[in-house]
């Protein structure tokens, strides 16, 4: 009961959330530089002409006014189109924020099965190699670019060995897509039965997932380090000790109460890896949600600058929420 | 002060039954200091627990009443490591178990109540998963048979409703709660020594008088020896066969109650049991100047030489050695009180 009535009194202020987050992307935005008439029309537009399509998107209207219209049209699911793909955003989002969201899940579980195995054991042993591998890694995987380490991935696996496909998006040319329902290719084939599909998906998803995940372990087994070390050395852990149980159940009961710590800077990277995997997708050809907005603010496309904050505000708040059901879940304390 | 003459006579006869359970011998631990060199916490002790026996050791903070506890375990506060002596438990010595038998050692023959168990137990499990984890390490029992014991636990330590609160978490429990938990898992596995280290300093005077019953009540039920640390000698005199003073990592006077607490012969034991006296006077020449540093002025000397009303030069220039005074009674002064 008392869970409910924390998660009713969170949404009610969703909404409020979102407006905020939307007037400060929108007036943000506003305050880049160029006219998107003239970036529509090109050089050899009239005058005549930009003043129309100014008055037909709006743009000789107060700021406010804008801002206003635009809500009003959110609200009834539109969120505009997007002059660069002349199609609705709404429709472009469906295809490419489903693609970063697969690319950001996968990166992030294989982040947390390389990060939470070798940050405690680099808790466990203040010195041997096993401490070594976890302090090297965590210095390398924090002063590596990620994009860079796309390429060298890129050179090594598609261009000296051939093993790894081409980094021009999600799928082959040749490979016929299955029909969207969730928008992951991967459980998309696998609804559709497309096995031809989901091989070469998954194909294309190996490198850029080992990508984000080996660079984005970096932060998770620092954390997992720290932490279940602070909780080795507690009263509750030498307590443990004292009391003669085995290790591994020691260690077991400090790294649960560190998982706190580990779900926070998992969700903190998740939200961050929406829009900041942009560089990855960039060198991948992914046509993922990053992408199309940091397009969408080179070109003065508003639209799909805002859409793409849009949904990932309401992505950051569910995320949000389900970190404080497992805050929930975990710590008795909370409850 | 003084108490039944048959007290003594029981001391006697645990004595007689043979090997000490507990023999600490030249115990000395030191603590790495930076830039300087270390400082031991603990000063060639000579200790000892006889089978069934109740000890009270007794000691200001800082006074290494809590590494003695500690080192007993070979569990020393890190960065303290020990230096030199023995600690033989049924003859054998500790120092040269390895992690593994030390762990089989610890939580089932000598087991430790700690002092503030609601910081001590694990947050984020239940009572009965805590006793259950100690259960499944030292005990054959599993699943139902683990259960059944806490719960058995949880009444022995007179926890009321314990179906009830064998679920509950420690931030559920009151301190008197928590501390009969922490009771609950030192006695699960019926060790032969069971050390309490401060482990009623944090709880009310009525709730600390009902766990020290219970916890003579039960360590003598079982024939299991205790080792009762407290800062307060007001405690040791009720619930002790027999009491030991530490100051600055020494012992300074040990005894079998009656005979410490009738004729005491170190002066810091007499400032420690004039603090509770009700003589003005005598109380303020005891404790003589209390803003003197409890720390000793030099490596040689006696360590409370500083803090002593009836200091002699000798007393700066050389440490006493051991004497006895009476069957048992030892104290470490030059200048011993004479009644």
């Amino acid at each position: 009961m008392h869970l409910l009535a924390y998660i009713g009194r969170r949404l009610l202020f969703v909404i409020p959330q979102l407006l905020g987050i939307l007037f400060v992307s929108f007036m943000l935005v506003k305050l880049i530089p160029g006219d998107p008439a003239v970036m529509m029309l090109g050089p050899f537009a009239t005058e005549d002409g930009l003043a129309k399509l100014r008055a037909e998107l709006g743009l000789d209207r107060s700021i406010l006014e804008q801002f206003g219209i635009y809500v009003m049209r959110v609200l009834e699911g539109d969120l505009g189109t997007s002059w660069q793909t002349t199609m609705p955003v709404t429709s472009d989002l469906a295809q490419r924020f489903p693609a970063t969201l697969e690319l950001v899940t996968l990166s992030l579980a294989l982040a947390l099965l390389i990060g939470i195995p070798l940050g405690v054991a680099g808790a466990k042993n203040n010195s041997g190699i096993l401490r070594k591998i976890a302090d090297y890694y965590g210095l390398m995987a924090g002063s590596l670019p990620d994009f860079w380490f796309a390429l060298v991935l890129i050179f090594v696996f598609y261009t000296m060995l051939g093993v790894a496909p081409a980094p021009l998006g999600r799928l082959d040319f040749v490979i016929i897509p299955p029909d969207p329902v969730t928008g992951s290719l991967l459980i998309d084939s696998i609804i559709a039965g497309n096995w031809a599909a989901l091989r070469n998906a998954a194909g294309h998803l190996v490198l850029p997932v080992l990508t984000l995940g080996i660079i984005n372990a970096g932060p998770i087994l620092k954390m997992t380090q720290s932490t279940t070390e602070r909780m080795l050395q507690s009263d509750f852990s030498r307590y443990a000790e004292m009391c003669g149980l085995p290790r591994h159940v020691v260690v077991r009961n400090a790294l649960r109460n560190a998982l706190p710590s580990i779900v926070t800077i998992v969700s903190v990277l998740y939200g961050f890896l929406i829009g900041g995997a942009v560089l990855v997708e960039i060198v991948f050809s992914w046509g993922g949600a990053g992408q199309y907005a940091v397009q969408g603010v080179l070109n003065s496309d508003l639209n799909p600058v805002l859409g793409f904050v849009l949904y990932s505000a309401i992505l950051s708040l569910v995320i949000y929420l389900i970190v404080d059901l497992l805050y929930f879940i975990i710590d008795p304390r909370t409850r | 002060m003084s108490g039944s003459p048959n007290m003594s006579a029981g001391t006697e006869g645990s004595a007689a039954k043979g090997d000490p359970l507990l023999q600490i011998i030249g115990l000395t631990v030191e603590f790495p200091q930076f830039g300087a060199a270390s400082r031991p916490a603990l000063n060639n002790v000579d200790f000892s627990i006889a089978r069934g026996e109740v000890v009270g050791l007794v000691g200001e903070s800082g006074s290494g009443k809590t590494t003695l506890a500690r080192s007993i375990m070979q569990l020393v506060p890190e960065p303290g490591y020990i230096s030199g002596g023995r600690v033989l438990f049924e003859g054998r010595d500790l120092g040269t178990l390895g992690p593994s038998e030390l762990r089989q050692l610890r939580g089932r023959e000598i087991s430790m109540i700690i002092s503030n168990p609601r910081g001590e137990l694990d947050p984020l499990q239940t009572v009965g998963n805590q006793i259950g984890n100690v259960l499944r390490a030292h005990t054959p029992l599993d699943g139902a048979g683990i259960r059944a014991r806490a719960l058995e636990l949880l009444r022995q330590v007179s926890i009321p409703a314990p179906e009830r609160r064998i679920n509950a978490y420690p931030h559920e429990l009151s301190g008197g709660m928590a501390q009969r938990v922490v009771m609950a898992i030192a006695l699960a596995c019926s060790p032969k020594l069971v050390v309490s280290d401060d482990a009623t300093s944090g709880l009310d005077v009525t709730v600390q008088a009902q766990v020290l019953e219970l916890m003579r009540d039960l360590v003598t039920g079982f024939g299991t020896s205790l080792l009762f640390v407290t800062r307060d000698i007001g405690i040791t005199a009720h619930y002790c066969d027999r009491v030991a003073v530490i100051y600055a990592g020494e012992i300074v006077e040990e005894g079998p109650r009656d005979a410490f607490f009738e004729n005491p012969r170190h002066p810091y034991s007499i400032l420690l049991l004039s603090a509770f006296a009700q003589n003005e006077r005598l109380r303020r020449y005891w404790l003589g100047d209390t803003t003197a540093g409890a720390s000793r002025a030099r490596e040689q000397g006696c360590p409370f030489a500083n803090r002593c009303v009836r200091v002699q030069d000798r007393c700066r220039v050389e440490n006493p050695e051991r004497r006895e005074f009476g069957r048992g009674h030892f104290a470490k002064c030059h200048y011993p009180v004479e009644r």
